[in-house]
């Protein structure tokens, strides 16, 4: 299950990454912001659609904001500054929301009770099984956009050079944002399924799980749409493992670990040769 | 004048990126104390050759004779202590920077060891490191400058700049990647100057450039490149008669074609 | 002196120390975002120094430095033979990783976190944040300084004018480490308690960003951009997050308008009177001049 979340938060860190070749540092924010925008609306009596959809339009939101301000504002500066600001935007962030919010831990309200089902002695809950559908679904028509649509080849050109992308009328300044609230989307809903399932919220759970798509990026392979799945499930079945082997405290050194691995023996990815046709 | 001995060999060097040439079967020898120059058209590889001679691409097959020592594997970063140090035909300072600072840095081949990294050359006043900088760069007439920021110089300066921080490093071989472009009529004379200057001393310069009054003015020897290979040496003159230079650079011989450039430009 | 301002001295020094060690891998290009977790490492060895073996406190601190030093350059070997964003997401899994062992040692404390019996006062730290700038400021005014900036500009130039540019870049990243040990010790032994969820990625990714608030092209930007983070905002009497909030949208503007950060060096050499703006381009006699150099 949460191999799906970090799937979905690794395509978004991935998009960023493929097409900008930016590190959006800001997307765990997002991640959060999805989360407790869902917890907020459902506090406030909202219904669980209008809630998940308050809590997408909130990650689109923010994403925009970053978009405007670390990327639009400065093409054509030096290569870290993108990255820099979108960290100040994590930060912006959590900070606001502890305002907002306060920064204790909080409990999402169970959706729908007693709907599990057990299937060949699996136990899957209804948020469990939508959250699953849902990535699912998603990542399945974000990779048909990207190979079929205007959109998605605007944004595999500015990936592979974004200055024959200006020349061949690929309309920069019209898709960037598009990518952007995509990553802001994606980023969210993860929030919004983390959210639902695991029903805890704070301030900071982007630090603590959004970053773990990092990991699951660079394991499945950076600019990659199927690395991410790849990844994000490998990171999920590692925790797992770890828990299972290790003890519960282990997950992160397991994780990481992992990633640190990775990135020193084969920095592309696990199977960044295997969907180099692929790439985001 | 001893022939016999070349500053500079290369013996049958190679070198390819992916399927293309680059440099092949190359055989050139660099006279000692001869101001040489390396001519042919674009993409005939004379940085190329520039690259393989320092280092930062390695050799396909052949070998590099720097002064007798053979450097083929020495690494990029221990070659300018054999004695050979370049310039760059897009200039490459330093942004952040002061002249001077930039300056000192062609000295750090030969102040080295941890007595070398500490030398207190911003700190102590009168460090000798530090003295003998700006001795080179009044030498050269660039003291005004020595503390400012090297981008918003004008570019003959920074060109300027860029050969006194090679000279720093008292090189045996001094490589000139096209030294004289962009540069005025002005700038053009006051850097054959101070390349004659340099030259007294012994230092062997071998350039790459496509001024050819200024190749005829400064070298005594021009070896010509085409797609990688050699297909000509001698003296200016004799490189203007050449037939096949002629070939490559009007696309036909032609009776005395230089002349009227020489004629124009003097 | 009041209570509440040595408690602000105090943070500022610790700050500064803080960022110097931060400065030292961005001057030399890198970006260490596991900077936390080297605080990490010198905070809790300086704590089990001195709690366990009853070291004095300074010396345990000096060596937590040490021993956060040498683990930088243990893994400095692998670490930077990854380029740019790699090694930035390399330092990140690193900083996590040592947090989360952190987390599960017993022996000082596990999650729980590890009281620290040793205390030390503002005259201490200062002094220590005192020897560091001016350690990290004699060291650059050395040829270090010079090839660490030549590393920073331009790797390949650099190389070929004979600077090994790897060891620089070890050396940087390992001081940096080190110094970012020293300032966890600080902070450990005033403020008698650590605990691993402290040294996160969010104080990694604070430390960087008041760096380069300060700018990093001059030794003072660090010292300046600790300075305006900490002290700013009590001039402003902001709550411990609106600080942050507005510490986050003031690094946004100025990423946009003045990526350099506050102080250049051509800023700063024009301050001290040592440069002219404009290059005078009247012939100038090939003399030495008579003004004192340096």
């Amino acid at each position: 299950m949460l191999g799906s979340i970090y799937a979905m938060v690794a395509v978004a860190l991935t998009l960023s990454i493929g097409v900008l070749r930016f590190l959006n540092f800001s997307i765990p924010g997002l991640f959060m912001i999805g989360g407790m925008t869902a917890w907020a609306s459902l506090r406030a009596g909202l219904r669980w659609p209008l809630a998940i959809a308050a809590a997408l339009v909130a990650g689109a939101f923010a994403s925009l904001v970053v978009e405007r301000f670390t990327w639009r504002w400065m093409r054509g500066a030096q290569d870290f500054v993108p990255l820099v600001s979108s960290m100040a935007f994590l930060l912006l962030f959590e900070h606001l929301a502890v305002i907002y919010w306060g920064s204790e831990l909080r409990t999402v309200p169970p959706l729908f009770a007693n709907t599990d089902w057990r299937v060949a002695g699996l136990v899957i809950s209804l948020p469990q099984l939508g959250g699953l559908v849902a990535s699912i679904a998603l990542i399945w028509a974000l990779t048909l956009a990207l190979a079929r649509t205007r959109l998605g080849r605007g944004l595999r050109t500015i990936a592979e050079d974004s200055d024959t992308a200006l020349l061949l009328g690929v309309e920069i300044n019209r898709i960037v944002p598009v990518l952007f609230l995509i990553s802001g989307l994606f980023a969210a809903l993860a929030g919004v399924i983390f959210a639902l399932n695991y029903r805890q919220v704070q301030p900071f759970m982007g630090e603590m799980v959004g970053l773990k798509g990092i990991s699951a990026m660079i394991v499945g392979g950076m600019g990659s749409v199927w690395g991410s799945i790849a990844g994000g499930l490998i990171i999920g079945l590692v925790e797992v493992m770890s828990i299972g082997y290790f003890g519960a405290d282990f997950v992160d050194i397991a994780v990481y670990g992992l990633l640190l691995l990775i990135l020193f023996v084969r920095p592309t990815g696990l199977f960044a040769a295997a969907f180099a046709g692929q790439r985001a | 004048m001893s022939a016999a001995d070349p500053i500079l060999r290369l013996d049958s060097v190679s070198k390819h990126f992916g399927g293309l040439r680059v440099v092949e079967d190359l055989n050139l020898a660099v006279r000692r104390g001869v101001r040489t120059a390396l001519i042919g058209p674009n993409g005939a590889g004379k940085t190329t050759v520039f690259n393989l001679i320092t280092g930062v691409f390695p050799v396909d097959a052949g070998r590099i004779l720097l002064d007798g020592a053979d450097i083929t594997a020495t690494p990029s970063r221990l070659r300018i202590g054999h004695g050979v140090a370049r310039n760059f035909q897009n200039i490459r300072l330093m942004p952040h920077l002061s002249t001077l600072e930039n300056v000192m840095v062609g000295q750090h081949c030969r102040n080295r060891g941890m007595g070398g990294v500490l030398q207190p050359v911003n700190l102590v006043p009168r460090n000798r490191w530090r003295e003998a900088a700006r001795a080179a760069l009044a030498d050269a007439g660039l003291i005004e400058y020595e503390r400012s920021t090297v981008g918003n110089l004008p570019y003959g300066v920074q060109k300027r700049i860029e050969l006194v921080r090679a000279l720093m490093a008292q090189p045996r071989l001094l490589l000139l990647d096209e030294p004289a472009a962009g540069l005025n009529p002005a700038e053009t004379e006051a850097l054959q100057a101070q390349l004659e200057k340099i030259c007294i001393g012994g230092l062997t310069v071998l350039v790459v450039e496509h001024d050819m009054h200024f190749v005829g003015a400064l070298c005594a020897d021009v070896i010509v490149l085409d797609f990688g290979r050699k297909i000509a040496e001698g003296s200016p003159e004799d490189i203007r008669r050449n037939p096949m230079v002629q070939e490559i650079y009007l696309g036909a011989p032609v009776a005395q074609p230089m002349e009227r450039h020489s004629a124009r430009s003097a | 002196m009041s209570g509440y301002l040595e408690g602000i001295m105090v943070l500022l020094a610790v700050n500064v120390v803080f960022a110097y060690g931060g400065f030292l891998p961005l001057a030399a290009g890198q970006l260490n975002l596991g900077l936390a977790g080297f605080a990490a490492i010198g905070a809790y060895s300086s704590a089990y120094l001195s709690n366990v073996f009853k070291l004095p406190p300074l010396l345990a601190i000096a060596f937590a430095g040490i021993v956060a030093g040498t683990v930088a350059l243990i893994v400095a070997v692998p670490v930077l033979r990854t380029r740019g964003i790699y090694l930035a997401l390399a330092t990140f899994a690193l900083g996590q990783i040592v947090q989360a062992i952190i987390l599960n040692l017993e022996i000082v404390g596990g999650a729980a976190g590890y009281p620290v019996a040793a205390f030390i006062r503002l005259p201490a730290i200062a002094a220590t944040a005192v020897v560091v700038v001016a350690l990290v400021w004699l060291l650059f005014a050395t040829r270090f300084g010079i090839a660490v900036t030549a590393v920073h500009d331009d790797e390949s130039v650099a190389d070929l004018m004979g600077i090994d540019v790897r060891a620089f870049q070890v050396a940087a990243f390992a001081l940096g480490s080190a110094i970012a040990g020293v300032g966890g010790g600080l902070y450990a032994h005033h403020f008698s308690f650590i605990e691993a969820q402290y040294f996160n990625i969010s104080l990694s990714i604070t430390i960087v960003l008041y760096v380069l608030l300060g700018g990093t092209q001059t030794v003072i930007g660090p010292l300046l951009g600790a300075a305006v983070f900490t002290l700013l905002p009590e001039v402003l009497r902001a709550s411990a997050n609106w600080r942050y909030v507005a510490f986050a949208a003031a690094l946004i503007v100025l990423m946009a308008l003045r990526p350099e950060g506050l102080v250049t060096g051509a800023q700063l050499r024009r301050l001290l009177g040592l440069a002219r703006a404009q290059p005078r381009h009247a012939a100038v006699a090939a003399t030495l001049p008579k003004e004192p150099s340096g």
